[in-house]
């Protein structure tokens, strides 16, 4: 099976800081790969790399090739808004636009060109649908998105980054300000998500790793320690430091 | 040894000498000392300055919230002769003292063009750059911008009417009078071209706050769906900072209303109704700056200048306080809910 | 779900991968072009935005300069401008503004201190806070016409008529609404944890005011008042009709005074070309006086890290 996503001697700084230090991974289609370490270690900076939201950041540089579907995303002729399309993000904190659902999830639709109520009312419904939503708020669909709890907020966020119909859907610790029933909800629609796409989750949650991956990477201070199938690395975790932090030494 | 005292009254009883004597005077101005001490603490020690001190805060500050009232008032008295002997004819066309007509429409119309006008050019021209600023400025040339912009806000307004006064006119009447024969320059294109330069700094600083309070978190969603930088400023920024930029509009309303000086030199002060913005025109303003020392022995005069000053009052009160209130209001609602 | 429905062909994998045409540096698609264009566009209005300033004090310069002499400094008006200089308005606004925060200051800061430190839950700070957003909202004439008939007419036992304290009067009426809300937030940005260490310390309510929490928030009070001494230095219409006309120093509050803005307006309005040349040179004098004081007032709150906004 060829790789979704192959990241090949990865180098990046922000500045002078040597943020990542040369990754080299590989993501196959249809699983769900969880990227682990403690904090600063750069895990969010790898997958924003992913979606290119590191173009964003004035002083970050790299050096080394990131292929999605076998194509180099920093090539000058890629359209990086579709890029963006085709990579589906979700936040950390919710951030549902202050609009209304509909709006939320027809955001994207609409950003890239498709018209017409019919086909949005489509979209929308599927989108929800997937994100496990629709049955909650069908009937308020024109209500502020700002109501909504947490939890929602947070499947809203992901029924509009689906709405684009995406390929790899990144998801920056989804469930880190959410309450635990709403946090077992979303890992039950990634479980049930990655038969239509590829998901790649930062997580600082050995346990939550465990209960919804395929694969694991294992950062630790910008570099790749470990990187293999979940169970395997979890009884059988080859480098110290990969140990350490699964029986949580440290955080 | 003195004379012998009664015994029976003093404390001690048959045992008391000269020593219980002077005890007891000492006791008693002890007693009498410790009264007065407390008496003048009273009345000027620590807490009593507190209360006194007090007191005059609380006199100042019913004085501070009077200032408005009696403004009110005030007018309100003066305007009275006119009101109640004109009717609604204070809003009638003519206005020629001499012959005691005193209908303010002319002014009240004058003073729509003029401020609408000025409305119209500032406010999408202030949201741009404001926009401008916010979303796409690298931040080294903001800062400067920024600076030019408040110093822009500090130039006193009667230097603006100066320069309006001596080279903005003369270039209006150059540019137009081909086109307008009767055109002299004066009239109400001058008064808001004026006006809106003043009201920039204003529209753009407001604006573009509403705007910066637009959590970062929102523009990255936008991004990561795909949007371009212009279409998260308009989709996402400009809709979530719009009751900010409404607030803009109507505290520059209030402003350009109430604006007088630089609007005084150039629009003519012709007692017509315009017709185009190249006519000359009268507005509220300018007719009490340039009327109100003559009106002094006239009555009706002076009271129908005041009820001028009067609907001048309330309605630039009204759009500014609309509009502080509405910027107040607006963020505690969308921008720092989260 | 089922595959991709008719009408959403757009999104079909690998668009945003397939190799586009190799232009170099020209935007790829309608929608870049439009991000650039805007970009463009919007940068143009802004640097629009600036010229007026640029004209307007290049103009004030160049016509004023050549007639900004030491004369125009230290000589007063005479033969109504065509002679002389300004050396009357110069003082005149000073003690214009000197006489105005001399009411205003007191008050404003006094009404501030009291519904921050002892009424702040209160009903009567709102109607202060009330009724100072609305007193800034008051345009300056309507303060002018007020004047006139209370300081100039209604009380002129009181002021003598069209003086300098009736003009000063009026002015300290405008001060109000900007010093006490500077204060009052000035105020409100010490931290609690300083009044109770001076409470706890056996003070009372009144000393601890004045000498720790006010002292806290000194340079912010200052930015404020310096703001407000700038806006009213450069008001005209107030004084139209409330200082009267001097063409040299008042000897008293009681006598008229004249006014550098007041100045500049009947020097611009006047026929004579050598009189509006004036105007220039004056109104380089009052953009200075204006100026240096706001650079002094950002310069203070700078230090203070507290950043006063005006208007």
């Amino acid at each position: 099976m060829e790789a979704k996503v192959e990241i090949k001697a990865l180098n990046a700084w922000y500045g002078d800081f040597h943020v990542l230090k040369n990754i080299n991974l590989q993501i196959l289609p249809y699983t769900v790969t969880a990227v682990m370490g403690p904090s600063g270690c750069g895990k969010t900076t790898l997958i924003r790399i992913l979606n290119r939201l590191c173009d964003l950041v004035p002083d970050f540089h790299m050096t080394g090739r990131v292929l999605v579907d076998r194509r180099d995303i920093f090539d000058p002729d890629v359209d990086v808004y579709q890029l963006r399309r085709e990579v589906g993000f979700v936040f950390q904190k919710p951030n549902p636009f202050p609009m209304s659902i509909y709006d939320n999830v027809a955001y994207g639709p609409r950003t890239h060109g498709i018209h017409g109520e019919t086909q949005f009312n489509k979209i929308v419904r599927r989108s929800l649908q997937q994100a496990a939503l629709w049955d909650e708020v069908r009937h308020r669909l024109a209500e502020p998105a700002m109501k909504l709890s947490g939890g929602q907020q947070q499947r809203l966020c992901l029924a509009r980054a689906l709405a684009v119909e995406p390929v790899l859907l990144l998801m920056d610790e989804p469930v880190a300000f959410l309450d635990p029933i709403s946090a077992q909800k979303i890992e039950e629609l990634v479980m049930i998500l990655k038969k239509r796409y590829t998901i790649i989750m930062v997580t600082h949650n050995v346990q939550q790793a465990l209960r919804v991956s395929d694969w694991a990477a294992f950062l630790y201070l910008g570099e790749l320690v470990e990187f293999g199938k979940t169970s395997s690395i979890a009884e059988t975790p080859a480098d110290p430091r990969t140990e350490a932090f699964l029986t949580g030494r440290f955080g | 040894m003195s004379a012998p005292i009664h015994r029976a009254h003093l404390p001690g009883g048959e045992n008391a000498t000269l020593e219980d004597l002077r005890n007891l005077s000492q006791r008693l101005l002890e007693a009498l000392t410790r009264m007065v001490r407390l008496w003048y603490e009273r009345l000027f020690g620590p807490t009593a300055r507190d209360l006194l001190g007090r007191s005059l805060l609380l006199l100042f500050s019913i004085t501070t919230s009077l200032v408005i009232v009696g403004i009110f008032i005030l007018l309100w008295a003066e305007s009275l002769p006119a009101l109640s002997s004109l009717g609604l004819g204070i809003f009638g066309p003519v206005w020629d003292p001499n012959r005691n007509l005193f209908g303010i429409a002319v002014f009240i119309t004058g003073t729509l063009w003029v401020s609408s006008f000025a409305i119209l050019l500032a406010v999408p021209l202030g949201i741009g750059g404001a926009l401008f600023l916010s979303e796409y400025c690298p931040e080294r040339i903001r800062l400067p911008l920024r600076m030019i912009l408040e110093l822009m806000a500090a130039i006193p307004s009667i230097v603006y009417g100066l320069w309006a006064l001596k080279t903005l006119v003369p270039a209006l009447r150059n540019t137009f009078q081909p086109l307008v024969s009767y055109y002299s320059g004066f009239g109400v294109l001058a008064g808001a071209i004026i006006l809106a330069v003043m009201l920039l700094p204003t529209v753009v600083a407001v604006s573009e706050d509403a705007m910066r309070m637009v959590p970062d978190t929102l523009r990255e969603a936008s991004y990561a769906l795909g949007a371009s930088r212009t279409e998260t400023a308009r989709r996402v920024v400009l809709s979530t900072a719009l009751p900010g930029i409404g607030a803009a509009v109507l505290l520059s309303l209030g402003r350009a209303i109430g604006e007088t000086m630089a609007v005084l030199m150039v629009t003519g002060n012709s007692l017509v109704f315009p017709v185009s913005i190249f006519d000359q025109t009268y507005v509220m303003t300018s007719v009490l700056a340039n009327q109100l020392g003559y009106a002094l022995a006239d009555p009706l005069y002076r009271s129908a200048l005041f009820s001028v000053a009067l609907a001048l009052l309330l309605v630039s009160v009204t759009f500014t306080t609309l509009g502080r209130m509405a910027i107040r209001w607006g963020m505690r609602r969308k921008g720092l809910r989260r | 779900m089922g595959n991709a429905e008719e009408g959403v062909e757009t999104m079909k994998t690998g668009n945003a991968l397939r190799k586009g045409r190799s232009w170099l540096r020209l935007p790829k698609s309608r929608r870049e072009f439009l991000d650039r264009a805007a970009y463009v566009s919007l940068g143009f209005v802004a640097v629009l935005l600036t010229l007026p300033f640029f004209a307007i004090i290049l103009d004030v310069i160049v016509k004023g300069l050549p007639g900004l002499t030491p004369t125009l400094i230290w000589e007063s008006i005479r033969n109504l401008g065509r002679e002389g200089g300004i050396r009357n308005a110069i003082v005149g606004s000073v003690e214009l503004v000197v006489i105005a925060s001399g009411v205003a200051l007191p008050i404003s800061i006094g009404a501030a201190v009291y519904t921050t430190e002892y009424s702040r839950q209160g009903r009567l700070h709102q109607i202060v806070e009330f009724t100072a957003d609305v007193l800034a909202g008051v345009p300056s004439i309507v303060f002018g016409a007020f004047g006139y008939v209370f300081f100039v007419w209604l009380l002129r036992a009181f002021t003598g008529g069209a003086t300098l304290l009736s003009g000063a009067l009026t002015l300290s009426l405008m001060m109000i609404p900007t010093v006490l809300r500077t204060s009052q937030e000035s105020l409100r940005a010490v931290p609690i944890t300083l009044r109770e260490a001076s409470l706890a310390l056996g003070a009372t309510k009144w000393s601890t005011t004045w000498r720790v929490t006010i002292r806290a928030c000194f340079p912010a009070i200052v930015t404020g008042i310096l703001l407000a001494v700038a806006r009213i230095a450069g008001e005209t219409a107030p004084l139209i009709w409330t200082t009267g006309y001097n063409s040299d120093t008042p000897w008293s509050i009681f006598d008229a005074v004249a006014s550098l803005p007041f100045t500049i307006f009947t020097f611009a309005m006047h026929p004579d070309p050598v009189v509006n040349a004036k105007a220039y040179a004056a109104s380089i004098v009052l953009i200075l006086i204006v100026l240096s004081v706001d650079v002094v007032a950002n310069w203070v709150s700078r230090r203070v890290g507290i950043l006063v906004r005006k208007g």
